[in-house]
Parts: C-alpha cells; structure tokens; sequence
C-alpha cells in the first residue's frame, strides 16, 4: 500500500522565554500506510504530542515536512480530527449537540435529515443514546470520551488523532473503550495515530509502536512491528507469544531512556591514580550465578586492593542492556556471554562493527537446557524423543527461549539440536528473552523451553515446571560462559587499567574456585544487588541435595569453574569456534580476515601481564582442539571448510571485515 | 404513593407551611435577629442622646417621613414625586447607562480579548480610566454634554463599563485550547466561532463583570443625581431633603438605594444561573 502519512526530517524547535531555544524533536522521518494504527510512545516531555500536533496541523514543524497523501500539511482539517486528552467538549452543549456542532460545520453540504441521521448513528455507535441529551457535565468520564470519538468519527477524517484519549480514565473503562475503538478503526478501516505511555493500550491496540527517545532533541529510538493478528481481543492478545515480548522490549526501551538520562546528568570524568588510567569505572552484569566474580571482587575489596578505588557494578536485566552500554559507552567493561566480543566486532549489533575485546574468561559451565515438564511426563527425555516429539507434530509452532543471540546459549542450544538432526530455524522457533522472564513464560506456556544460565535452570526444575534435559557435562564440559569484554578503544586507553581489572576478577575468581568459601559465595551473590534471590537455588556446583524428584536418575551439574588451569585464558580457539556459529547460522559473517579478527578481540597478552604480576604464573594453558558430545573435533586449522560439512546450518556469508584502525580513545 | 402525599399536602396547607417553616427557620431566624438588633442599638443610641442621628423609628413616628413611607406612588407633578416614582427614574437612568456600558464593554472586551495587539494599544488608558472616581466625571460629562439628563446616563455609561470591558477580555483570553483547537479543527467560520466558541466559554466572565457593573452603576447613580439639581431621582430626593433637614427621609430614601441594589444584584445573580449555569465538575 503506498503512503499516506509521511513525516519527513522534521523539527520542531520552541523559542525559550530566556532568549534560548529548545529543541524538542529532531529528524523525525516516519511513514504510515493506509488503515494502519500507529502509537507513540515515550516519556513525558519527548515530544510525542508536540509530533502528533504537527500531524494535525495545530503546530507548524520548524523544519522538514509533514505531508497527508502527498498534500502538506500547514493548517488543521477536519480530515484530520483530534480526540483530545481532556475530551475538549463543550459544556454549554449536550452530547448531541457537540456532534452536532462538527457535522454541521463540517458536512454543510448535506441536506438537514441525512447530518441528523449521521449524528444519531454515531451517537449509537458508542452507546450514548440515553445520554444524548445529557450535558457532558453529567456524563462519566469514558461517557465523555465516547463522545469525543463519536465526534471525531462522526466527520469520517481520512486520519484520526488520539492523544492520550484514555489517560485519565480508570483501569476497566479503559479496557472497555479500547475495544470498542479497536472495533471501530477496524470495521471503518481508519487509519489512526495515538500518543499513550500505556505500554500495554499500546501493544494492545498497535500495528506498530514508534518509541521515542527523550528531550532535548528527541529521536524515533525504534520501531516495534506488532505480529498479533486481527481482530484482537484485550483478553486474549496476552496470550500470544509475541506479547510479552514486545512488551518487555517497550519497557526496556523505556528504561534505558530513563537510564541514559540519569547518565548524561552524571557525567563524571576519568579519574586517573596510582599509576592506572582511570579507576573510576562502571561494570555491567547480568544477575545469572556466573557474576560471581563481580559480586565477590566487589564485596572483598579486590577492586580496590588492586588501585580500581571507585568500581561501580550495573546490574542490567538483559544482554541487551550490556550491548547498548558498551555500545552507547556508558559502561566501561562487561560480563558478557563468550560469544559478545566477536558478535560485537563482527557487526552483530546494528550492522555496524564495534571491535570489541576479550582479555579474560569469567566462568566456564553453569548453563543447561530446559524442557517443559510435560515434556518429561510424555515420556521425552533425550534429544531423541524430542526430535521425534517436534517431527510428529508439525502444526504446532514449537518455541524456546534463550537470552541473546551472541550467547553460548544460542549457540549450544542450536549446536545441540541440530546434532540431533533439528533445525533450530526451521523445526521450531527460538526466541530472545531475559533471562529472569523464561521461569515465567514456561509456567504460562508461551516456550516450550531454554538455554541459560544458572541459577534459572534449577529454579524451574526445583518448582516443577520444567526439567533438564542436557546440562553441560553432555554438551561441552568446560566450555566457556562468560567474558570480560571491553571496547578496543578503551582498552588502548586505559592498558593499565585493563591489566587491573583483570587481576582483581582474576584473584575474585580464585576465591569463588576455593570450596571453603562456597558458602560465603552463595550468599553474597543472592543478595538484593545480585541475583536477589533464595540461596537455595544457587549452587556453584553440583549440589549435594537432590534438586528434582524425578524417577530418571539425576543428571549431574557441572561445577562452574572460576579459575584453574586454562579456565582464564583467553583461547583463540575458542573465540574461532563462535565465530563459526555465529556464521552458521547467519548472525554475523564468517570473516575472510579471521586471523587478524581473532588475534585483535583476543587479548591474550592483557591477560599474560595481570596472571604474571599476580603470581599465577602456574595457570597453564592448554590449546588445542575441542571435543563435543557429537563426537566431532573442532580445531583451528581450517574453519571454512569445518562450516562447509556442517549439515544443517543457513546460508553463511564470507566477506573480508575492514575494522578501522586501532585509535585511542579521546578521554571525555 | 406520590398521588398520596400530594393529596396529603393538598388537604392540609398548614402542615406544609409548618413543614417549610421547620426547615427554613434556622436560615430566616439569624439575619432577622441580626437586622433587630442592629436596629435596636441604633434606636438607643439616638434615643439617649449620643447622636443627632433621628432612630430608626424616627421613619414612622415623624408625619413627612410616614406620608412618603406610607405613599409611594403619589404624583403632585414637578419635584414632588412619591418614592417609588423617585427611585424609577433613577432606575431608567441606570437602565440606560448600564444597557450602554453592557453593549460597548462586551463588544471591546471580545476585540481587545482577541487582538492582542490592540490589547497593547488600550490597556493602559483603559487601566488609567478605570481609576476615575464617579464623582470625578460629573462636572466633565456636565461640560461636554451640557444638560443634566445625559449627562447622568453618561457618567454611569463610564462607570459601569469598565468591570464588564476588563472581565470579558479576560474571559475570551481564558477560553481553554482545547476548545479554540476544537475550532481550528472543525474550521469553524468566524461567526460560527463567536456563537458557538467565544461567547459560551465567555460567558461567566461577562457575567461576573455585569454582577459587578450593577452595583457600581446604582452608586454612581446617586453620587451624581446628589450632585446634578433640579431633577426627578431618589439621589435628588437625599440631597433636597439634606437641604431642608429632613433627616428622617434621608433614612428612609437610603432604605430604598439599600434594597433596590440588593435587588439589582439578586437579579443579576439569578440571570447568570439561568443563562450561565457554572458547570459542575
């Protein structure tokens, strides 16, 4: 369908009583098709009605263009009506009246019976026939919304303006009303614009959700494509699989705007002492047991002991919340799942390359695969019998939940199904959640399962709702988890401080390794900082109390690995080995230049320095070749045609990747 | 059931003015009270003595006073007039003024309202004007008009039309967006604005200066009619009387201008809750 809405760079900048300006939008470019629902959504004071005020015409962009089927648009028309916020009915006129009052001006045209007929049809359509006569004063709220689009739609605009038409209205006549312009815009086909913060009204009513960033200078942050099929009912829209997600994606959205906020407030300059560049710095973490870590360099004082004097830790609820702050800069070093530094270089985040660099690996093991326990009860216990569960029952969209694309998780999961002959693409549909979501979205449903990290995975075999069907004993013992991540150009800042910080999560993991301190450990990491959770469902290791009470005798976890020998090491191997997955199934391409790519997110020599002047120096490192569960030996000889055996994997790509040179950082 | 009360209400009249009664004494009892002894106080102290000031009894007990109490509408033609005819001529002169002022301060109101450029223009003089005590305009109105008839229309016309001009460029400058957004929507036409927009959204504010024009409009009245001879008016009438010392009728003449302007406003008050009911929220 060809556009009918265009908002093409457009800006909208306020003079300032003061003599300054504000700019309270900036390069807004948007199209809408015919019939389509469009909301916008953000935070107070980013312009979102500023937006839908342009589109009306009530105020006049400062620069760009806003145009209704190729007319632009300088004044307001009643082909483009606006349901105001505060209904805007007059008072001194009944319901009828006020429709009244825009048919008449609008439709002069008519004869008197056929506007009178219109009015009583609108009237109708929202119920209002007893009211008719009623002043608004003596109408309800949502009476009187009701009758703000009965108005609107009374003079059949080609697009109608909602401005927070249900903001003020209580929880069920909200839900009530939403339907009932759901009905309407879809039996008339009119093509609407909403402004809301609801995120919920949004997902609800949208074909698509325009998120905008916050003022000054306001930005279209993403757009959402709703999948839910129409006609959609309020109660039942929350079941489909797509909903939460998109509403988490809303709310993470909305988060970070408020976080990227708080950020540009802080704005702290790079402290330099005790010979180290910076020791002021923030640290992401994903609450999973595998911070441990962090938790415990943290709360031993290994940060400091080692010159990092004002370490920050961020506790972010998504892998994605770790991209956009290493990417955005507001982080200066990460956990990250293994395989984030290469997905971030490779150009995984937005199509664009971000070298990334990896000195140190966290933690290895500590991640398992989840089934839903009907699953278990239906007799499925191994790969096998899932495999033939999915085949037998190809009507049904089987889903399974995993925490990011660059993650270990992915890939295992992925690598584990499709040594069992299923293809993670094609057999069944995988799908990114946090991590603290999947318990949830098993219980209701909506995943059939997941890869990811403790202590999820005991968490819902030790409240019944799923099982493990492959822990990492099965897939790859000691494979890695996670990663300590930095931007290349920070590290070439900050080389010092890099070696640092590698020796304080170094000596951290040293003491998580130790068994006399697991207790201790467990403790720290449930508390409200971290994981906030019960102790009993972190176990480092395999725990001596029996988790599940099924009758197949009980896998064994793996201990997670903090520290020992060749569990720090970067190894290249390793990082080729994702970077194979990642091109096997089509999230980055494989590149030609893999050496160099390998030997530039590798930093090994960061990690040599900091075990060197730690005195860890017995940390061996052992290279070579990796054994998976299939049988197959992975090495590092020859990894385009190691892709190329591979049965079941997408169309990989192999393009030379040109990273810019190696630079400094220019310290803010 | 209700064929039965108002059959019951029918039959027995007594029982409902008790009914009334039980529910509007204590509304009625206090300002009766409080009126009484105000009166008694005043009667005391000019009965001891402690002022010249006749009592309020003064009005029935002196024979003029009680011939113009108990004849209001005698006509002997010339001056002599009863106090009902008094006071109607003042009342027209009023009527007339005020009609002036209403028409004139509405319509500058609502373009002073909207351009705020002539806004800029006027707003200073009209702020000046305002501040010109009635009095001050009679001997002005006295030179420019030369006779005493408009001259007294005009100096309540110039009284009476600055609340109504001020309150009604404020109310057209209060009228919400959203309601002037509802007309840029619709592309109401410019006459279809004024009725349907400006002058309902308006209209509380006109009325809140009209309420208020009133009462300064009868004041003006008298404080010129006193100064203005030779003319038939209940301010006149005060000023004669004062020549003469016939206190007894000032009293009863300020009863008048006291109950006539109470009247005024009430009227005024119960206009604005017909045509411009405050919309409950």
């Amino acid at each position: 369908m060809s556009i009918f809405v265009a908002v093409d760079q457009v800006d909208k900048i306020f003079p300032l009583t003061g003599g300054g300006e504000y700019v309270a939008l900036k390069g807004i470019d948007l199209k809408i098709k015919k019939g389509e629902f469009v909301s916008f959504i953000g935070h107070s004071g980013c312009g979102k009605s500023t937006l839908l005020n342009m589109i009306a015409g009530l105020s006049v962009p400062s620069g760009g263009i806003v145009t209704l089927e190729g007319q632009r648009i300088k004044q307001p028309g009643p082909d483009r009506m606006v349901v105001f916020q505060n209904y805007s009915l007059l008072p001194w006129r009944t319901v009828r009246e006020n429709i009244a009052l825009a048919v008449n001006s609008v439709m002069k045209d008519l004869p008197k019976a056929e506007r009178k007929s219109i009015v009583d049809y609108h009237i109708d359509l929202v119920g209002l026939r007893p009211h008719a006569d009623k002043p608004p004063a003596m109408l309800s709220g949502g009476q009187k919304q009701r009758v703000a689009i009965a108005r609107a739609l009374a003079i059949r605009p080609k697009l109608l303006l909602l401005d927070e038409p249900f903001g003020a209205l209580d929880a069920l006549t909200r839900g009530n009303l939403q339907e009932q312009l759901m009905k309407i815009c879809e039996e008339n086909n009119v093509t609407a614009i909403m402004v809301t913060h609801d995120v919920d009204e949004a997902v609800l009513l949208s074909d698509r959700i325009v998120m905008l960033t916050n003022g000054p200078g306001s930005q279209i942050g993403q757009i959402l494509e709703v999948d839910i099929p129409r006609p959609r009912k309020r109660m039942e829209v929350v079941e489909h699989p797509s909903y939460y997600s998109l509403r988490s994606e809303i709310i993470y959205f909305l988060n970070q705007q408020k976080r990227i906020k708080k950020l540009r407030a802080k704005k702290t300059a790079v402290i330099a002492r005790h010979g180290l560049e910076k020791v002021n710095l923030e640290l992401g973490f994903v609450p999973l047991t595998a911070c441990a870590p962090l938790a415990v360099a943290k709360e031993k004082g290994l940060f400091q002991k080692h010159g990092l004097d004002e370490v920050n830790l961020v506790r972010e609820t998504s892998w994605r919340g770790i991209v956009d702050g290493i990417a955005g800069g507001y982080l200066d070093a990460a956990q990250m799942p293994s395989g984030m530094p290469l997905w971030l270089t490779l150009g995984g985040h937005q199509n664009k390359f971000l070298p990334v660099v990896s000195a140190m690996t966290m933690t290895r093991n500590g991640n398992a695969i989840t089934l839903d326990k009907r699953f278990y009860d239906q007799g499925i216990h191994t790969l096998d019998d899932f495999k033939r569960m999915l085949l037998g029952s190809p009507n049904r969209q089987h889903r399974m939940g995993l925490v990011h694309p660059s993650s270990m998780h992915n890939l295992l999961l992925r690598y584990w199904l499709a040594a069992g002959g299923i293809d993670p693409d094609h057999d069944l549909s995988l799908q990114s959640i946090p991590p603290a979501q999947m318990i949830v979205d098993l219980q209701k449903g909506t995943i059939d399962g997941f890869c990811v990290g403790e202590p999820w995975n005991t968490r819902a075999a030790m409240e019944g709702v799923g099982f493990t069907v492959a822990t990492d004993l099965e897939l790859w013992p000691g494979h890695p988890g996670k990663v300590l991540g930095v931007r290349e150009d920070w590290a070439n800042a900050y080389p010092n401080t890099h070696i640092a910080l590698v020796k304080a999560l170094l000596e951290a993991g040293q003491y998580c390794a130790d068994p006399a301190n697991e207790q201790e450990v467990r403790q720290i990491i449930a508390q409200r900082e971290y994981l906030s959770t019960d102790m009993a469902y972190i176990h480092l290791g395999s725990s001596s109390e029996p988790i599940c009470s099924l009758d197949q005798p009980m896998r064994e976890f793996a201990h997670h690995l903090f520290f020992g020998d060749g569990v720090n090491r970067p190894s290249r191997t390793e990082h080729l080995w994702h970077m194979t997955q990642l091109a096997r199934w089509g999230h980055t391409p494989f590149p030609r230049n893999w050496v160099e790519i390998m030997e530039r997110v590798c930093r090994v020599s960061v990690f040599s320095t900091a075990a060197r002047e730690l005195g860890v120096l017995d940390v061996k490192y052992t290279s070579g070749s990796i054994q998976m569960f299939d049988g197959t030996v992975f090495t590092a000889d020859d990894p385009i045609s190691y892709l190329n055996r591979l049965n079941i994997k997408r169309d990989f790509s192999i393009a030379e990747v040109v990273l810019d040179a190696p630079r400094l950082a220019i310290a803010a | 059931m209700t064929v039965n009360t108002v059959r019951n209400a029918g039959a027995n009249p007594l029982g409902l003015l008790s009914n009334f009664w039980r529910k509007q004494a204590p509304n009625i009892i206090p300002p009766v009270l409080g009126v009484l002894g105000f009166l008694t106080i005043w009667q005391i102290c000019s009965s001891s003595g402690l002022t010249r000031l006749p009592g309020p009894l003064s009005v029935v007990t002196d024979e003029r006073t009680r011939t113009l109490l108990m004849y209001p509408f005698y006509d002997l033609g010339g001056l002599d007039k009863g106090l009902f005819w008094q006071t109607l001529a003042s009342l027209g002169r009023v009527a007339q003024g005020y009609s002036l002022a209403a028409l004139v301060g509405i319509s500058v109101g609502i373009l002073v309202g909207t351009q705020p450029l002539v806004n800029k223009a006027l707003d200073p003089l009209f702020q000046f004007l305002r501040m010109v005590a009635p009095l001050a305009w009679v001997p002005i109105a006295l030179v420019a008009l030369q006779q005493n008839q408009p001259a007294a229309i005009f100096v309540i016309f110039v009284t009476s039309v600055w609340p109504i001009l001020i309150n009604t460029a404020e109310g057209v400058r209060q009228i919400p967006d959203d309601y002037n957004n509802v007309a840029k929507v619709l592309q109401l036409s410019r006459k279809e604005y004024y009725l349907n927009i400006l002058l309902p959204a308006a209209l509380p504010y006109i009325f809140t200066g009209l309420r208020i024009a009133i009462g300064l409009a009868w004041l003006a009245i008298i404080a010129a009619e006193i100064v203005m001879s030779g003319i038939v008016g209940i301010g006149f009438f005060i000023w004669d009387a004062y020549q003469q010392n016939y206190v007894s009728e000032i009293i009863l003449a300020v009863a008048y201008i006291g109950a006539v302007g109470l009247l005024l406003d009430r009227a005024m008050a119960y206009l604005q809750k017909v045509i411009a009911p405050t919309e409950q929220k």
